[in-house]
């Protein structure tokens, strides 16, 4: 299970942006050289859960993703796994998760037995478990044919293949993915929505951010959406229809943005 | 886990995809082993070919005689390698040289025989440094001019040796040079082999390090190894160590190629300079190698930091420039005149390992200095090591915006 609690992020702005946004226009969340790119945003997602993250472009989302993956640190509040704080124990928090977003890349001179491999030791996968751990996951994913070709000679899916295992190697328990099907073709995309989907089976807790309503109707038990860096909706998909005022995901999601909190700090704002 | 096996996972991971890639070998590998000994050879064997050529060509030449000496063209024609030749007039010399026409002229002037000595002007292009005009000129009339000389000193009694001797030259200032053959050999290698190991210790490390630091950004992979529940400073000491290895392999093959250069050179050279470089052995290459091992980590954390801060190769690039300017002057300074290894010298970063491997190779090196040298560049390895643990821990530099 994890817990989120007024989790909060300023970003101390280089002094060249000090006047206006990047957009030259007055940003509601810039404060002289802070950026409140994250505001005391709370929520709960339970074991066996996939919650959906969803907000416009530069609402906070990868902020959010990786600031509970501990890449980097909250300003305020806190969240735990399973009781585990991402303050107090960010390596302990790291073992337990899985982490892929849409730029993940790969080492291009590494075959992807390596580099899954690699993975597994840095994560405390025991070197004894860790070749029938990833002969099994290549086995599932299908990979098999080319486990020993180098990473650069793969195709985009084959590549998107070698993340997913990558993020699976340790066996971690909460799942996160920022934006994971972004620049993937129909096909290559699939093959994560049904890892995704795979995982609710196995009691996961897995958290996601999309712009694409439809993976969030094909997967999400919940979603929860920010805009501005504050939360304004966080409920079932049916809820989200019927508090957005629509049955399309797409119209619901801009009914929502267009009555929340963001909306008000912006005209505030302007 | 603990931290010394996942420095060691991270090291062995980067070994791995160093050695594949092509460029890296070919700075690290290849280029040291390969240049040198290609450099060098084109350098020493054309000056001992333009020594050669000078000294065998035929030189050709034009006479203006006024003093009705027909000795001194009889004695140029019995040298080799002179051919006379036709030009206009004495006015013409300068055109016909510039020209290319002769390579000297020679004018011999009228003179009073009772009260002037013979002068014999011999025009030339001095500009010319490997010119060989005027030394094969003076060989080919050194000996009618002693000819001439020897008449005057028995017109004057001196008919012995002895007596000549001392009539010519009743005062000698002779020179004793106290410096040993090793010091002057030393003087002239010491000034260019510290830039050598220190420019390949530089060189070796440089692509490791872009790519194990900006390349994850680029390849879009920090983020992931970020989440690695290992601690930041074994990641560093990971990366570190594969770009310090990286360096200390290029200085090395440098060293060795350079130490088997010089003993096959020694044989083919021969003569003066032949012994000059045999004084320069390997036990003083192997000390030199370890006073070049605590610079190349300092280069090796000093890149890397550089390198994780950019975000792309391209960044890292640009911004290591002037890195290697800040390595390669101060490792110069062994070839300034004056420059030399003291208690001041002894506290500049890079110029002080470049004097020491100077002072290393003419065989005069301080022990005392050396250790102190040795000590506080690797005390300056360490903080910069540091100081990029601290630095790979900052949000800022690496989630760049
Ligand atoms: N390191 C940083 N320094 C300063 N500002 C940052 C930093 N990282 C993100 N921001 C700002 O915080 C805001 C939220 O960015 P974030 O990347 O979290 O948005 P997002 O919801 O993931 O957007 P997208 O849908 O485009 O991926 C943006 O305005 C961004 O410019
Ligand atoms: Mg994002």
């Amino acid at each position: 299970m994890l817990e989120v609690e007024k989790l909060g992020k300023t970003f101390k702005l280089p002094r060249r942006a000090k006047a206006g946004g990047k957009t030259g226009g007055v940003d509601p969340r810039q404060e002289g050289r802070s950026f409140h790119a994250l505001r005391e945003v709370s929520f709960k997602v339970e074991a066996g859960e996939i919650l959906g993250l969803l907000g416009p472009n530069g609402a906070g989302k990868t902020t959010l993703l990786r600031t509970l993956s501990t890449a980097i640190a909250p300003t305020r509040g806190t969240a735990r796994f399973d009781g585990v704080d991402i303050r107090e124990e960010p390596r302990r928090v790291r073992q337990r998760i899985g982490f892929l977003s849409g730029s993940t890349g790969l080492y291009g001179r590494l075959t992807p037995r390596e580099m899954v491999s690699y993975y597994g030791r840095l994560h405390g996968v025991p070197a004894a478990e860790l070749p029938a751990r990833v002969d099994a996951l290549f086995a599932e994913l299908e990979m098999q044919s080319y486990a020993d070709k180098r990473n650069d000679d793969l195709s985009t899916g084959m590549k998107q293949k070698v993340s997913i295992a990558r993020t699976l190697v340790h066996d971690p328990d909460i799942i996160i993915l920022d934006e994971p099907t972004s620049g993937l073709d129909v096909h290559a995309a699939a093959g994560i929505l049904a890892m995704i989907e795979g995982l609710r089976r196995t009691e996961k807790t897995v958290l996601f951010s999309t712009h694409h309503m439809h993976e969030v109707e094909r997967l999400c038990d919940r979603v929860v959406l920010i805009d501005v860096g504050i939360k304004v909706f966080e409920g079932s998909v049916a809820e989200m229809r019927e508090a957005g005022g629509d049955e399309a995901l797409d119209r619901a999601f801009l009914g929502l943005l267009g009555k929340g909190q963001g909306a008000t700090l912006r005209k505030g704002a302007a | 886990m603990r931290g010394i096996s996942a420095v060691w996972i991270v090291a062995r991971k980067e070994f791995v995809e160093m050695i594949r890639d092509r460029k890296t070998l070919f700075f690290m590998l290849v280029l040291p082993v390969v240049i040198i000994p290609v450099l060098g050879n084109v350098v020493v064997d054309f000056t001992l070919d333009v020594a050669k050529e000078e000294a065998t060509k035929t030189l050709e030449y034009a006479v203006f005689d006024d003093a009705g000496e027909p000795e001194v063209e009889a004695a140029i024609g019995r040298a080799p390698a002179f051919a006379k030749v036709e030009i206009g007039s004495r006015e013409a010399i300068s055109a016909a040289i510039a020209a290319d026409e002769i390579d000297f002229a020679l004018v011999i002037p009228e003179i009073d025989r009772a009260t002037e000595p013979l002068t014999v002007e011999l025009h030339f292009d001095n500009a010319r440094q490997t010119s060989s005009v005027s030394k094969r000129v003076h060989g080919a009339l050194a000996g009618y001019g002693e000819q001439l000389r020897d008449a005057k000193l028995a017109e004057v009694g001196a008919t012995t040796a002895e007596a000549r001797e001392l009539l010519l030259e009743p005062m000698a200032v002779v020179e004793r040079g106290t410096a040993t053959a090793r010091e002057v050999a030393g003087e002239v290698a010491g000034g260019i082999l510290p830039y050598i190991f220190i420019m390949f210790a530089l060189l070796g490390a440089l692509y490791p390090a872009i790519d194990l630091g900006a390349g994850e950004k680029e390849r879009g992979t920090l983020e992931t190894l970020l989440l690695a529940p290992i601690r930041r400073r074994d990641i560093v000491l990971g990366k570190f160590l594969v770009i310090f290895g990286a360096g200390v392999v290029s200085a090395t093959l440098v060293v060795i190629t350079i130490t088997v250069w010089i003993a096959a050179k020694m044989e083919s050279v021969g003569g003066g300079a032949g012994e000059l470089l045999s004084t320069i052995g390997p036990l003083d290459m192997v000390l030199a190698w370890v006073v070049v091992l605590p610079i190349t980590a300092v280069f090796a954390a000093i890149l890397l930091s550089i390198s994780i801060y950019a975000k792309s190769f391209k960044e890292a690039q640009s911004y290591s420039a002037p890195l290697q300017i800040f390595a390669i002057l101060p490792a110069m300074a062994p070839m300034l005149p004056g420059v030399e290894l003291g208690w001041g010298t002894a506290l500049i970063p890079v110029t002080n390992v470049s004097l020491a491997i100077k002072e290393i190779i003419k065989g005069t090196i301080d022990p005392m200095m050396l250790v102190v040298i040795i000590a506080s560049s690797s005390v300056i390895a360490g903080v910069l090591l540091g100081l990029c643990t601290w630095w790979f821990s900052r949000e800022e530099v690496l989630f760049r915006q």
